[in-house]
């Protein structure tokens, strides 16, 4: 199998991704989940880049989710669990509970923020939430998720899931969190955390970018310096998926011809 | 494509049929034809009104609780597609349709189950009071005055001999 080149992280995109950038303001269709399984992207022009990238890596699932085509910011997940809102329809949920592997969690939550990927920030460890978020929520999340939760806000930003995106590495906060609020995050995930922008000075982080322990994608608009702020802080130069695939290997492949 | 119900009067709603209404705190209604949503805007309450599914349920004139119920419920946590268990679950489906309708049917006859009784008690306090419309209240009063026949008792007489012939 082979390894992804390390130059790719620090390249920007093509202009597949810019058509997507233009027409969804920002690159909000793909999402990593089990952060180093597999990729939903949605159904349409932007998705061969993942595919491409990815293909030989991870599988990648093309789907939609509530009928629309920006499925990074409804639903969130880790390589524990996806939690989808509860405008998925009982097709795409089959859709995606055949797709992924059954160690895979995926559930349906009743919730009135529906746009999940707005409101929860994950990795396989920690979330953050948006402090309004259901009791009921909250423990599904920490159930489905394994993760432990924590409701923020984020540069007095209630939407935590767009302005912030971490994975089991690193993290990119809205650059204007404060130095103490950094240093709290910080804390509270056990991962270093960056003030910065992406899209060219977009606050809106997670709606411009998309990482997984090894590899990330961010908008075309995104400048050489906010890419080098991304590689450092979420230690892509160093990351080989091969190593983190190696392992998965097992539960990607059902059985040998 | 998902069949839902009606909120008003818990019918179906299939697609192309009725409205949804989302409310500010983001609950969804969905009315099968405008009678239910009118009826909805008017902030009925459809516990209270007679044709509702609700009404019956809690006045008891349908079926509350049953097992049969517990299958129709909507899951949010799916399970891998399994064409066996897909074609079982269809079956199924007849299966158990078939049986709630026997449920409720068992239902309502119970319910009905004391009417004979009532409606012959109903016609007997009916006849006391109404009377009138079948006879003349002069007739009534005539026969409450007509002193009841005296029964005496005769001693046995000796049978008659028969002369022979």
């Amino acid at each position: 199998m082979s390894t992804l080149p390390v130059k790719q992280n620090s390249k920007p995109f093509l202009s597949p991704l810019h058509s997507a950038a233009a027409l969804v303001p920002r690159l909000s269709s793909p999402l990593f989940v089990a952060r180093t399984l597999k990729v939903l992207a949605a159904s349409d022009h932007g998705y061969y880049v993942f595919e491409s990238e990815l293909a030989d890596v991870i599988p990648v699932v093309k789907t939609s989710i509530a009928g629309t085509r920006i499925v990074g910011r409804l639903c969130a997940g880790n390589k524990n669990g996806l939690l989808l809102p509860h405008t998925t329809t009982d097709q795409e949920l089959q859709h995606l509970r055949n797709s992924l592997p059954d160690h895979v969690v995926v559930q349906r939550i009743d919730e009135r923020l529906s746009a999940l990927g707005n409101c929860i920030s994950c990795n396989d460890h920690v979330a953050l939430t948006h402090p309004d978020l259901d009791r009921e929520t909250e423990e599904l999340i920490a159930d489905v998720l394994g993760v432990e939760v924590f409701r923020q806000t984020i540069a007095g930003n209630i939407v935590v899931g767009s302005y912030c995106a971490f994975s089991n590495r690193g993290g990119l906060v809205h650059p204007h969190t404060s130095v103490e609020d950094l240093d709290e995050l910080s804390t509270l995930l056990q991962v270093p955390l960056v003030a910065g922008t992406v899209n060219r000075g977009s606050e809106v982080i997670a709606a411009g970018m998309t990482v997984n322990d090894w590899t990330a994608f961010c908008g075309s608009d995104t400048t050489a310096t906010e890419l080098s702020v991304i590689e450092s802080v979420f230690k892509l130069r160093e990351a080989q998926p091969s190593s983190i695939v190696d392992e998965m290997r097992k539960s990607l492949i059902d059985t040998y011809v | 494509m998902r069949l839902e119900k009606c909120w008003f009067c818990s019918s179906t709603v299939y697609p192309g049929h009725g409205i949804q209404f989302v409310r500010n705190d983001a609950k969804i209604f969905r009315f099968c034809r405008s009678k239910c949503h009118k009826n909805f805007k008017m902030k009925r309450n459809p516990r209270k009104v007679k044709w509702t599914k609700a009404y019956r349920r809690l006045h008891g004139k349908d079926m509350t609780q049953d097992s049969t119920f517990e299958f129709e419920r909507k899951r949010n946590r799916p399970e891998r597609y399994d064409r066996n268990v897909a074609e079982k679950t269809l079956m199924a489906i007849k299966k158990i349709d078939k049986i709630r309708v026997a449920r409720e049917a068992r239902h309502h006859k119970m319910r009905m189950k004391g009417k004979p009784a009532i409606e012959r008690q109903a016609a007997l306090t009916e006849l006391e009071k109404s009377i009138n419309l079948v006879k003349a209240p002069a007739s009534l009063l005539q026969e409450s005055q007509i002193t009841p026949k005296i029964k005496v008792k005769i001693a046995e007489s000796q049978p008659v001999e028969r002369m022979e012939e």
